[in-house]
């Protein structure tokens, strides 16, 4: 059934060493390049993470002054939403799209390669801006005016940094778009897609949508700093809270495209590892574009206490909570897919099933932030930010170690070790839990975010945090090891890696893919 | 590869020829509001609904749920 491929023995040339990256318009190098660029990424962003939880390990200010603190909420958000997580799913389409679909390549080859070397530009800036006069960015990652008109040219950094990484992004999801539509294999209509590719590309018409209003915002943000522009600036005539409708626009939207393509990879997971076709896979389709046609109604959720009139309040609280049935129906029909199954669990299953499990608690706690009195009462406490963690933790980063464990066997032709991996999903299991739960009773207690010092009644719960935060960050030194050692070798992986899968990179290409697939595109029946 | 495609063309061509009525775009993009839909039925919009009525659709339907809303809360509020 496998059809072996040339594994790249003719005869055409092209670099090798640090050239062949530079230069690579392949999309699995590059989709490689991404996947490694956002897991360092990771670390950055986790690094400023441990910093923040150092800080807060006790009450008083001892490890970071509360100017440095400021940057390091505002850079960790950043970077692990523009660095870490958006670029890492990028890095999984341009493995998977293709492959998936039986296309030989991306459609725009060195477009795919200008997006991606356009990262490491924006993340020099972030990273490099800690060390200019006035340090980095120190207004929260939303980067709220009159706070991101004030600040040095840290600011400055950061707003070119989110502009150039937005270039990138919506080059990318043209990308993506135009390889599912028009480079799909015979026989592979809309309707027969694998949910992963499905996500993606309502993802990539998201970002499409909303990347230019964040360029806006970046824009005039930028202008009213350094053109004497009066945008956000009450004292000329503008309006500051203008800026905020104009970022959760974009930003509400932007959670979506974080957590779509986590829906996707659960969705290929879940019915590989219990044996049956996924349940509703039609209603998975329709839910997906309900979910992102209703995010685009939503975005004044998070501006409740900014002053708004009832009616808009209400408007956003009905519209907020409506969200949830069509996500409901998705975890509904990933429980009924397993119901019955002949489930097995192997790593990419149990993160799968973690994620399903602290998704719902995410949720949850979405909705309750949504009803307008108890949002006035938790907004900016340590309730939000344990929701939205339960969210993109939990929910992103869970995915993202399921879909990386799903296919490290046929990216790297070798078996990942089992145990290590068990080990590595258990224990941010329960780190994730121990830093991030108690994060709830926080909030409802009433303890403000982005502050570095914080009253002794705090202190218990804080502690806590700290240490499940710290067990948390270095448990995913082991997934780094664990990829490592994978790669380097290992037991060998079968072309079709699991008993139960059933898309083309399974069925149609050995393990590892070589480097040139599809080249002839199969026929899908 | 030519015949397959030619294959899916023509199907595609055939399947245009008859054009699904209002209400049965307005049925599809209701279920997808809810995100529940019969496979049976499904097939049968795929078959039928061309791409730019399920988007014109979707567009109609997102202001029919904005004004919806919106009247609820005038209710709400009045
Ligand atoms: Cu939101």
């Amino acid at each position: 059934m496998a059809v072996i491929q040339d594994v790249h023995g003719h005869g055409h040339d092209h670099p090798t060493g640090i050239m062949r990256w530079l230069t690579t318009t392949n999309h699995k190098d590059i989709g490689t390049l991404y996947l490694c660029f956002s897991l360092v990424m990771l670390f950055v962003g986790g690094f400023l993470a441990m910093g923040i939880r150092a800080e807060l390990f006790m009450p008083g200010i001892q490890i970071l002054e509360p100017e440095v603190f400021n940057s390091f909420t505002t850079l960790h958000g950043l970077i692990m939403v523009f660095g870490a997580v958006m670029p890492a799913w990028v890095g999984f389409a341009n493995w998977q799209v293709p492959l998936m679909i039986g296309a030989p390549d991306m459609a725009f080859a060195r477009l795919n390669n200008w997006s991606f070397w356009l990262l490491p530009v924006a993340a020099l800036l972030l990273i490099t801006s800690f060390f200019v006069p006035g340090g980095a960015a120190a207004g929260g990652w939303t980067f709220y005016p009159p706070l991101s008109t004030q600040g040095g040219m840290g600011t400055d950094m950061m707003l070119f940094a989110v502009h150039i990484l937005g270039m990138s992004s919506i080059m990318g999801s043209i990308n993506i778009i135009t390889t599912i539509l028009n480079m799909r294999a015979p026989g592979m209509t809309l309707m027969k897609m694998p949910m992963f590719v499905w996500t993606w590309l309502i993802t990539a018409y998201l970002l499409v949508l909303v990347m230019p209003v964040l360029a806006g915002a970046v824009t005039m943000v930028l202008t009213d700093r350094n053109f004497g522009t009066s945008f956000f600036n009450a004292a000329g005539g503008g309006d500051p809270v203008m800026f905020q409708h104009i970022f959760w626009f974009f930003g509400h939207p932007e959670v979506y495209i974080m957590i779509l393509p986590a829906f996707g990879v659960v969705s290929e997971i879940i019915p590989t590892f219990s044996r049956k076709p996924l349940f509703g896979y039609s209603s998975m389709v329709y839910a997906t574009a309900s979910i992102a046609l209703l995010s685009c109604f939503v975005w004044a959720h998070h501006m409740f206490t900014a002053g708004m009139p009832v009616a808009g309040q209400l408007f956003f609280m009905y519209a907020t909570m409506l969200i949830a049935v069509p996500t409901g129906v998705k975890v509904f029909n990933w429980t009924a897919t397993m119901w019955r199954g002949s489930m097995t669990f192997e790593v990419p299953m149990l993160f799968s099933i973690g994620f399903i499990f602290l998704f719902v608690i995410g949720g949850f706690s979405g909705v309750v932030c949504a009803i307008v009195p108890v949002d006035i009462q938790v907004q900016d406490t340590y309730y939000v930010i344990a929701h939205f963690h339960y969210v993109l933790v939990s929910g992103a980063l869970f995915a993202l170690f399921a879909g990386a464990y799903y296919w490290l066997p046929k990216w790297t032709g070798h078996m990942y070790d089992e145990s290590l991996g068990k080990w590595h999903f258990w224990l941010s299991m329960v780190f994730f839990n121990v830093a991030f739960f108690v994060q709830h009773f926080l909030g409802l207690a009433g303890m403000p975010r982005r502050i570095p010092d914080y009253a002794l009644q705090f202190a218990d719960f804080n502690m806590i945090s700290s240490i499940g935060a710290f067990g948390f960050g270095l448990t995913q030194l082991l997934f780094v090891y664990i990829v490592i050692k994978c790669v380097r070798g290992g037991e060998k992986a079968a072309d079709k890696t699991w008993e139960g899968a059933t898309t083309l990179e399974w069925t149609h290409l050995p393990s590892p893919a070589p480097y040139h697939s599809f080249e002839t595109p199969p026929v899908v029946k | 590869m030519g015949k397959e495609n030619e294959k899916v063309t023509s199907a595609l061509q055939n399947s245009d020829m008859e054009k699904a009525s209002m209400y049965q775009v307005a049925e599809a993009v209701l279920f997808s509001f809810i995100g529940i839909r019969k496979k049976s039925d499904l097939e049968h919009d795929a078959a039928k609904i061309k791409p730019v009525q399920i988007i014109i659709g979707g567009l109609v339907g997102g202001v029919i749920f904005i004004l919806s809303i919106l009247s609820v809360v005038k209710l709400v509020t009045g």
